[in-house]
């Protein structure tokens, strides 16, 4: 299958109460759970921080309820809860953990040393800024993640968190990267909508059990792990990783298209919604604000909808594909819900880096930071701004 | 030197758990504990090591000096690491197979301590070691919270000016089921701490007195002659507690000066120097005051049997 028929088979119409599953009213954070159970994970660690805390109390529960074969050690910091992840992935569990805001930002070291020890890792981010204190929906902590060497995906709902659980740790196992799957905070963590779950059965014949490589302990042949590396070897680690990071946008429409296959869901490392020859201008957007998107340019013929769902790597093919399909003197507005101290957000960064040579009208929004809520009439105002006029900032901040 | 004294020293080793080729300094403590720590614990460990000297001394990848498994981690994150290394044994059925953390005083007194309290707090089945030298010797003979008082480091270079940090009772406060202190002149007693350790479950802590020419300044060929006199001056006192219950395991039998022990070592010279004033007589006194609370609590633990 190509890119571009991955990009446009998203969410075909009409989809109906998908078979082998059941349907269950559901917070993206339980959905997160649900899938960790689904997932056939055995170790997880836990740290409290809102919002991403209903999370690890979920499995918890699942647990002391006997619904789930796992073991959930409280920890007592983020620091720990990624280093004793490190530990039991390295002898062979598949292992989860989330966390949120500074919880991530003070792991930050570990989330270092899992991606270079190349630790099949799969992690839910639920998105907080990090000081004043404030937590509410904001992609800026794991987006300052993102040189880490980690994948990051970007989820829009309930579903797509339960799916993209799945759909990590194969996608991690394969190619022994760790992944981040990240919630916008309250939109999606605290908010309830349908969910379908698959059965086990089906969860496990897209998700067979984590295969041990050499890479893991084996008490019967023992090595050291992670010993000093010397300058003679350790770029030879780094152009292998970088080898890995080379084939997740294609493993990920890949696998998404099994999982579509088998669960009746496609997935793509973007979506194009209305994106033709008379497209003049495509909104960029990321998680939870994308649905808001989506109703606002249905009375906007020309308006197009790009949403990013694997942000690191950046999906660089599937964005030129996309393009491709618009009017060439397309305009692109990126919405970025993260500030880094930088004059434009993440995503346009990351846009200009992929469009880097072609002539295209680019434009940076600040939306939604902090949790300032992004209803559809401030999508509106975005598009009354006057992109044609020569005078028009290249970034705007909108309340 | 002074005085010789000979405690019993019989630690028989049958079969070596590590290889040869170490990477230590000449007279370090790390290479021979690592001998006897394995020795002990049998070639089907899992050691966990965090940034300390060891992390260099157990060789670069892909080299492994010890006949078990290593796992190197990050400098806070020693116990943490080993928790997640127990959990996914024990899931596979390997109950039995010891997990050791082998960490320096730095990544165990300071930056490592919120991870060592969690895990000893949840009772973690896990052994861990911490070789004290009393200073962050890889990076160059920096102050850590386990450096005494008095000591010259690079970031105290007038001498350190506060006691170290009484991490045993820390530790015993998490109430462990083993926990003792040790030293490389105490083979006996080392040997039987390590077996008693590896025998108890839950977390078990041993502190041991880590001898380091290059950073405590002394000739490489007298370090466990200075390990002995740590002890036998009282500077280091050999305990342990089993379960809460604390014994002195060496009473010495002479009193002897701590500057005996002091004198012989670069990191106290200015403590004997012309200028120095009464530095001496002070840690003099702190090494007598903690070792009449030992006794003390020794005495009172006795009497309620």
């Amino acid at each position: 299958m190509t890119t571009t028929e991955s990009i446009l088979k998203q969410n075909p119409p009409g989809a109906g109460i998908p078979s082998r599953h059941s349907k269950k009213v559901m917070k993206g954070n339980i959905a997160a759970a649900e899938a960790v159970r689904l997932s056939r994970v055995s170790f997880v660690t836990a740290y409290p921080i809102t919002p991403q805390t209903t999370i690890i109390e979920e499995i918890a529960s699942m647990i002391a309820r006997g619904d789930f074969d796992a073991i959930s050690v409280n920890m007592e910091s983020e620091h720990s809860v990624f280093a004793a992840l490190m530990g039991a992935s390295l002898v062979g569990e598949r292992v989860f953990t989330a966390t949120s805001g500074q919880g991530l930002l003070y792991a930050h070291e570990v989330l270092h040393a899992i991606a270079h020890m190349r630790l099949p890792i799969v992690a839910c981010n639920v998105g907080r800024p990090s000081f004043p204190w404030n937590i509410w929906a904001d992609q800026s902590d794991s987006i300052s993640q993102r040189d880490t060497g980690w994948v990051q995906y970007y989820c829009e709902s309930s579903q797509e968190v339960l799916d993209t659980v799945l759909q990590s740790y194969k996608l991690s196992e394969k190619l022994g990267l760790p992944v981040m799957v990240v919630l916008d905070a309250f939109y999606l963590s605290h908010t309830s909508e349908n969910v379908y779950i698959p059965d086990q059965d089906l969860a496990d014949t897209f998700l067979p059990a984590r295969r041990i490589t050499e890479n893991q302990v084996d008490l019967n042949h023992p090595k050291a792990f992670g010993g000093l590396v010397d300058p003679s070897l350790y770029d030879t680690y780094n152009r292998q990783y970088w080898d890995a990071i080379h084939q997740v946008e294609d493993e990920t429409i890949e696998m998404g298209h099994e999982f579509g296959e088998l669960f009746g869901r496609e997935y793509g490392a973007v979506e194009a919604v209305n994106i033709h020859s008379g497209t003049k201008r495509i909104l960029v957007t990321m998680a939870t604000i994308t649905t808001t998107a989506r109703q606002v340019i249905e009375h906007h013929p020309d308006v197009g909808l790009l949403k990013i769902r694997l942000f690191k790597p950046f999906p660089k093919k599937s964005v030129l594909d996309v393009l491709e399909m618009a009017d060439e003197d397309c305009i692109i507005i990126n919405i970025d819900r993260n500030f880094l101290g930088d004059h434009e957000g993440a995503l346009m960064q990351e846009m200009k880096r992929a469009l880097y040579g072609k002539p295209v009208k680019i434009f940076g929004i600040y939306a939604g930071l902090g949790g300032r809520d992004v209803p559809p009439e401030t999508i509106e105002r975005i598009l009354k701004i006057n992109f044609e006029s020569p005078q028009t900032e290249e970034v705007h901040w909108i309340k | 030197m002074g005085k010789t004294m000979s405690p019993a020293s019989k630690f028989l080793i049958n079969e070596e758990n590590i290889y040869s080729g170490a990477l230590s300094c000449r007279g370090c403590g790390w290479t021979l504990l690592a001998r006897y720590v394995s020795y002990v614990m049998g070639p089907e460990t899992v050691y966990v090591v965090p940034a300390c000297c060891f992390s260099i001394i157990s060789g670069p990848n892909p080299m492994n000096l010890m006949k078990g498994t290593v796992v190197h981690t990050l400098f806070a994150a020693a116990a943490a690491t080993a928790t997640g290394v127990r959990h996914a044994l024990d899931r596979q059925g390997k109950q039995d197979t010891p997990v050791v953390v082998l960490a320096g005083d730095g990544g165990t007194f300071d930056i490592g301590l919120q991870a060592l309290s969690g895990a000893a707090a949840r009772g973690e089945n896990i052994l861990y070691i911490c070789n004290n030298n009393a200073a962050y010797m890889n990076t160059g003979v920096q102050s850590s919270t386990g450096t005494p008082k008095g000591v010259k480091t690079t970031t105290d270079p007038a001498g350190k000016k506060t006691a170290a940090k009484n991490l045993m009772g820390i530790v015993e406060a998490h109430n462990l089921s083993y926990c003792a202190t040790a030293s490389p002149a105490f083979l006996t007693d080392l040997q039987a701490k390590l077996e008693k350790a590896k025998k108890a479950s839950g977390f078990r802590f041993i502190m041991i007195d880590g001898p380091c020419p290059p950073g405590h300044k002394h000739d490489p060929d007298i370090s466990i002659q200075l390990a002995r006199l740590a002890v036998e001056t009282r500077y280091f006192p050999l305990f342990e507690a089993e379960n809460g219950r604390f014994s002195l395991t060496h009473v010495p039998e002479e009193t002897v000066a701590v500057s005996e022990y002091m004198k012989h070592q670069g990191r106290f010279a200015q403590l004997f120097s012309d200028e120095a004033t009464n530095g001496l007589t002070d840690i003099q006194k702190q090494v007598d005051e903690q070792w009449q609370k030992l006794l003390d609590r020794q005495q009172y633990e006795n009497a309620g049997t």
